[in-house]
């Protein structure tokens, strides 16, 4: 053979063995050739990969996403985006309170305040049988008796205090009172028997030890230390009995304990810690009871439990330290936590999938759990894919090598009429809006932050950029949870009323046609972040719509990292198009709240109204649904009347599916997969399966 | 893939080319031809985009109208637009994006962004190549630091050769706050390295040559001497390689803009219409083959062009 | 020649260092820290994105930074911010993914690109050799995403067949021939794409060196003794042109890395470009600056190798450097 042919063949040759490999691939229609398990497989593709799989430290959604199929909550939220019982199999709210005795003013009758009377005439009360709520509510009373020194809780802002030792406090007598429910407004159900008054005249200040008289920072922590009343509303969690991780370890009350202990481990950075840090203690009663105990009222509390729960005996400290031991890493290392362990590569749950393998950036393998304490799903495999471009994505979607992905909006429509797939559909709990930083003088008044919201067509945004696939919303509250008002009407699109409102606040048009006062034009930064296709569009529709205003809008898009740190956080900005994804309990606190408005913090407009304080701190201490019910909507009003954000629309997640997917219900009759009221698509995942052929509905 | 066309290798040229010589050769060569008319409409068409589409607004490339969207080219406007939304003839030459923006808008503005990325980028990487290959060439014995001047500047050649060049991009692109000027200003001073190397080659050699011997012999300022004796010598080949360059840079723009860490909105580019486009893929082809098409065009003629010249300049290849 | 050897291997570990000292500048100058933080989760507040700063050191000055990072990746702790994986063991499997996706590629380009090159060399000037000019420069000059795009969209209309990602799923239980096969599919369509203008480029330079070698005397002369014009194309003439393409082989060394990002990101192919386009998008410092450091030093092994083979191939090379 010469070298002419040898150079002629040589290629032909490599070229014709890569091509004729086709020839074994899967194709859509033979997705079983030569592996029948492949109906046994759901595979998922996603556009990132998950980074941390630990339900303590994750805070991305593709984490999450695997995290909820290998871990269960003790609670998780069902159809309706109620509570429901997981781990726990039910649990009740109860508390505490501790009432200081006020020595300082007597009964309404007249007789002094000593700790036995303040018991002896609460329980005369429950027994009379005149106050009914005060006997149901009321359960036990008991003195402690005061007198124990002990050091003031106290963080200072000033280093040097001109002070010798720590300020301390003697404890005052306190009566601690067992209610049934939890009790806000303990005080006025205590009235009749302890007066109107009670504690209006309690001075903390007579049992601060040393100084003798504190200035302003110490009073503040001696009021936080010794209210009049300390409320410390208790869960109890009964547990499921016979649970097992996928090692086969038994599910404890001490790993629900030890769960809280690794989130509120400084080391261990978790980003949850503000969730649990109201807790005071997490005690394992008995080996199925878990009696968790806080340190203040705050409502939402009971929300945070729909979070995974770790094994304890994966993972304690001594655990953790082998670990480190074996990699070679002890001593040189103190640092090495719960972050740094295996475990978040490879993790261990109760949930219905158990881990089986991570590629980074390509793939994670769950297998299905046998014996899931709710029976295993039908689904063998769980494949999560990672597949980064969305047109790719769609590509491999269509040749049968991905089950179901979230589609984008503009690719909704390809799969509505389709024979081989459909699409699954719910509303999110986020919304999308633009931010003004309300602290500038530009956008403080809230009338043209109302002018700038009724320039643009929020309807028209919906219905092109979104091709329909979200909701118009008016408030900070997610549209299928109670807490929003139904009542508030969007803003309308009006430029010309718009523009009539600048006007009478003092702007005119120029020969440009730009918006113009005291020789200033109408000109701001309306910046968003890297990556999100539909902000990128709304960008330049909001930017045009405001320009037919007369005002000129500068827009740019910052990669994360930047636009977070350059911008957002040290609020150096003008006006932000972002998203918000909420949780399910009222609590705004952090968004909306005026003492969050510093650097880093999430109320980064600066927002500030007093009556929108007011209600949100009403709102953590109010255990009452109806109440609570009330009150957000009221806050909705108020936020929606000041337009801090020009609310435009909630987001529906759609993902495309197998038309070959259905769902097989507990008698076994099959019908098309659906997203739970509450909008959750995977809600009933586990009642999933694939068909050979596609069915006909 | 994203290749950087290091293709300078087999440049030889002694600095006698007269302008007449290239150009009869450069004439033969049809393909280069035709792609130096290619480039001239473009340098016309670039211009008529920013006077069109700034200077005098006949076509707005940021007028949105989002009932409009997504329609193939030669389409008419829909009548219910108002009239300071119609596009200028009432007709779109090359469709409508996804929010119903003129295609033929932002392709003439973007062609004035995408030429300019292009010059500038390498014009800061040509003269960084040029000073550094020069000074090195000709003051190389001087000392700095100890250290020969020459071998400063060609181990910090060496050092700046050892990036992955596109990587390098990425990383500072996407660290930087995402200006035009900052993808211009990277993208030129990732590219100078060759350039560097054979200005240096040609001083070298220019510097032995009887005509600068004589010039010096002259006392003529040395200033002269460079600037008007051996730059002029040691031009052509860094023009071949300009011309190369701007092809370079703007596919790398294009790369950029794929990845999300292109020229941001409200600038069009080329190489971010296309990025956008490949989403409407299905829905309407017109908003990827257009871009793509002229981008190829575009970069092609530049690559042909620099291929003309090199043939011509280089003595032993015009030896037919 | 043991001189030789040394001297530049010393030389390249220098610069190594240089090179290490100013990626290391450049990637902490710049603005933005790790975005460990999901912003859209209301409950992450300040205090905790403040501890989670200063346990990355992030507070420290920059030279202090350096030493930290030279120490843990010459002891191997490095670790990565995003998810606290070692560094080191990260880049080596994703290095091992781009493998094939490489020598794929760069199978293709050398056999394609001699038997064009050579051909377009003999017939100069020819039909053949115009059109293959201008389809070189066409390959060249088209956006590499947007010809992928273009080739991956005809595939999957015209065969409806996976061609995304490494392997097809779900495929454990299949036969080890099926599977195999499935996997060298999945190669074929990127290693194509990514040997494209390889090929464009090398062909270009077979038929200068072919061409160039063609017109020297020793040709002429065999010419001359009247041996067939085949034997002196492929055995005299192209024996001699092979030369210079020994040294290429080591400078395509570093293509493994930079060339590979958008094939990568198309395909959903995890390899170590996308894990260095992850790790700019998270800020992953020690991530991207040992991978930048792994490439430069791909670099300079490269450009090493090629002078050594060089050195031995043409000994004149090692007197006069």
């Amino acid at each position: 053979m010469n070298v002419r042919t040898l150079l002629l063949l040589a290629p032909l040759l490599l070229l014709a063995g890569l091509v004729q490999a086709y020839f074994w691939v899967p194709k859509y229609d033979q997705q079983t050739r030569a592996t029948p398990s492949r109906l046994e497989t759901f595979i998922e593709g996603e556009s990132a990969d998950a980074k941390i799989l630990n339900p303590v430290l994750h805070a991305d959604s593709q984490s999450s996403r695997i995290v909820t199929l290998v871990f269960d909550g003790l609670l998780d939220l069902d159809q309706n985006l109620n509570l429901r019982g997981r781990l726990a199999t039910d649990w009740k709210t109860t508390e505490e309170v501790f009432i200081v005795v006020d020595e300082s003013r007597g009964f309404p009758d007249g007789a002094a305040v000593t700790p036995e009377r303040i018991k002896a005439r609460i329980l005369r009360a429950k027994t009379s049988g005149r106050f009914p709520e005060l006997t149901a509510t009321v359960r036990s009373v008991e003195v402690l008796e005061g007198g124990a020194v002990v050091p003031l809780r106290f963080k200072s802002n000033t280093t040097d205090l001109g002070q010798p030792a720590a300020p301390r406090i003697r404890l005052p007598p306190r009566v601690r009172l067992e209610l049934s429910r939890v009790e806000p407004r303990i005080l006025d159900l205590l009235a009749p028997v302890l007066g109107r008054e009670y504690g209006a005249g309690f001075d903390p200040a007579r049992f601060l030890l040393s100084p003798d008289t504190p200035n302003e920072e110490l009073r503040r922590a001696l009021n936080a230390q010794l209210p009049t009343v300390e409320h410390n509303p208790i869960i109890e969690f009964r547990l499921r009995r016979n649970v097992r991780f996928h090692d086969g370890h038994p599910f404890t009350a001490e790993d629900v304990k030890f769960t809280y202990e690794a989130i509120m481990e400084p080391k261990n950075l978790s980003p949850r810690t503000s969730d649990f840090e109201p807790i005071k203690s997490v005690e394992a009663v008995e080996p199925h009871l878990v009696r968790v105990t806080y340190k203040r009222l705050f409502s939402p509390a009971v929300n945070v439990w729909t979070m995974g729960v770790l094994p304890a005996h994966l993972l304690r400290p001594e655990v953790i330290a082998k670990e480190a031991e074996e990699r070679g890493l002890s001593g040189a290392d103190d640092s090495f936590g719960l972050r740094d362990s295996s475990f978040n590569r490879a993790p261990v749950g109760t949930g219905p999938f158990r881990f089986e393998e991570w590629q980074g950036d390509e793939l994670i393998k769950l297998t299905r759990n046998e014996d899931y304490w709710d029976g295993p799903p039908i689904y063998r495999n769980y494949y999560f894919r990672v597949i980064p471009d969305p047109l790719t994505k769609e590509l491999e979607f269509r040749s049968g090598a991905i089950d179901s992905y979230q589609l984008q909006p503009f690719q909704v429509a390809r799969f509505e009429s389709s024979s081989r797939y459909r699409t699954l559909s719910g509303l999110g709990s986020g919304y999308t809006y633009i931010g003004y930083n309300n602290r500038l003088p530009l956008f403080s008044d809230p009338r043209v932050r109302r002018a700038l919201g009724m320039a643009i067509d929020v309807d028209e945004i919906i219905r092109y950029v979104m091709y329909g696939e979200g909701e118009r919303t008016t408030g900070p509250y997610p549209k299928q949870t109670e807490w929003y008002d139904h009542g508030v009407a969007p803003l309308p699109y009006d430029p010309k009323g718009a523009l009539r409102i600048l006007e009478s606040l003092g702007w005119h048009k120029n020969d440009e046609g730009l918006l113009e006062k005291d020789g200033k034009i109408f000109e701001f930064n309306l910046i968003t972040n890297h990556g999100n296709l539909i902000r990128k569009a709304i960008l330049s529709v909001v930017q045009n719509s405001w320009r037919r205003l007369g005002v000129k809008v500068n827009t740019q898009v910052f990669e994360w990292a930047v636009f977070l740190e350059d911008f957002v956080n040290p609020g150096r900005f003008d006006a932000v198009i972002l998203g918000w994804l909420m949780g399910v309990d009222p609590d705004l606190f952090q968004i909306w709240h005026s003492t969050q408005a510093g650097r880093n913090q999430l109320n980064f407009v600066g927002y500030e109204n007093p009556d929108a304080d007011r209600i949100i701190e009403a709102l953590r201490r109010e255990y009452d649904r109806d109440k609570q019910v009330k009150l957000s909507r009221e806050l909705h009003r108020i936020i929606a009347t000041d337009q801090p954000y020009t609310f435009l629309y909630a987001p529906a997640t759609t993902r495309a599916l197998d038309r070959k997917i259905v769902m097989v219900s507990e008698a076994g009759d099959i019908s098309p997969p659906q997203a739970s009221e509450g909008g959750d698509v995977f809600f009933h995942f586990n009642r999933w399966r694939k068909l050979e052929a596609a069915p006909d509905f | 893939m994203y290749v950087t066309t290091d293709v300078d290798t087999d440049i030889e040229v002694t600095g006698r080319s007269s302008l007449d010589e290239f150009w009869v050769t450069f004439r033969r060569d049809r393909l280069a031809l035709i792609g130096f008319v290619v480039l001239v409409g473009l340098a016309l068409l670039a211009l008529a985009g920013k006077a069109f589409t700034e200077w005098w607004v006949l076509f707005d490339p940021a007028v949105v109208r989002l009932s409009d969207r997504l329609l193939p080219p030669l389409t008419e406007a829909s009548s219910v637009l108002s009239a300071d939304k119609r596009p200028a003839f009432g007709i779109y030459f090359l469709g409508t994006d996804d929010l119903g923006r003129d295609v033929f808008a932002r392709m003439l503005q973007g062609s004035f962004v995408s030429l300019s990325i292009g010059f500038v980028a390498v014009g800061i990487a040509m003269s960084i190549g040029v000073a550094l290959g020069g000074i090195s060439g000709y003051y190389g014995e001087s000392k700095f630091l100890g250290l020969s001047v020459d071998n400063l500047i060609m181990r910090f050649t060496d050092v700046m050769l050892c990036f992955p060049t596109f990587f390098l991009i990425l990383t500072v692109v996407a660290l930087l706050p995402p200006s035009i000027y900052n993808i211009m200003i990277v993208i030129g001073l990732t590219g100078w390295m060759t350039t560097a190397r054979f200005v240096r080659a040609e001083f070298l050699s220019l510097k032995e040559q009887d005509f600068v011997l004589a010039a010096k012999a002259m006392g003529l300022p040395e200033r002269r001497i460079i600037f008007f004796h051996m730059l002029p010598n040691a031009m052509a080949p860094v023009l071949v390689t300009a011309t190369v360059s701007v092809a370079t840079a703007i596919l790398t723009e294009s790369a950029l803009s794929f990845l999300g860490f292109g020229v941001q909105p409200p600038d069009a580019t080329w190489g971010n219409i296309l990025s956008d486009g490949k989403n409407f893929i299905f829905d309407a082809p017109w908003l990827f083959f257009i871009p793509g098409s002229a981008i190829l065009v575009v970069v092609l003629a530049f690559n042909l062009v620099g291929e003309g010249m090199r043939e011509s300049l280089n003595p032993k290849l015009r030896r037919r | 020649m043991g001189q030789f050897i040394l001297r530049s291997l010393i030389q390249r570990l220098a610069l190594l260092v240089v090179v290490s000292v100013i990626a290391h500048a450049v990637v902490h100058i710049a603005p933005g820290e790790p975005s460990e933080v999901d912003p859209t989760n209301p409950r992450m507040k300040p205090e905790d994105v403040a501890k989670i700063r200063a346990a990355f050191h992030l507070d420290e000055p920059l030279h202090r930074q350096y030493v930290y990072w030279m120490r843990d990746l010459v002891s191997g702790n490095l670790r990565s911010f995003k998810d606290g994986q070692p560094v080191l063991p990260k880049i080596w499997n994703r290095f091992l993914n781009s493998l094939p996706l490489f020598l794929a590629a760069t199978l293709l380009i050398w056999t394609l690109s001699f038997p064009a090159g050579i051909h377009a060399a003999i017939r100069r000037g020819s039909g053949f050799d115009r059109a293959s000019t201008f389809v070189a420069y066409a390959l060249i000059s088209i956006p590499g995403f947007f010809f992928a795009y273009l080739l991956i969209l005809g595939v999957v209309n015209a065969f409806s067949v996976p061609v995304i990602g490494m392997r097809t799923f779900g495929m454990e239980d299949a036969p080890i021939s099926f599977r195999a096969m499935d996997r060298l599919w999945h190669l074929t369509i990127p290693a194509m794409i990514s040997a494209f203008s390889g090929v464009a480029l090398l062909s270009r330079y077979v038929r200068s060196q072919m061409i160039e070698v063609v017109s020297n005397d020793y040709v002429r002369t065999a010419r001359a003794k009247g041996l067939e014009e085949e034997t002196v194309i492929y055995r005299h003439a192209l024996r001699n042109a092979l030369l210079p393409f020994v040294t290429m082989f080591g400078l395509m060394l570093p293509g493994l890395i930079g060339g590979s990002v958008i094939i990568e990101q198309i395909f959903a192919w995890p390899g170590i470009g996308r894990l260095g386009y992850e790790a700019i998008l998270a800020r992953d410092f020690p991530l991207i600056l040992t991978i930048n450091f792994f490439a430069a030093t791909l670099t300079l092994a490269g450009t090493f190798l090629s002078d050594v083979l060089y050195a031995f191939a043409d000994p004149r090379v090692r007197l006069n450097s």
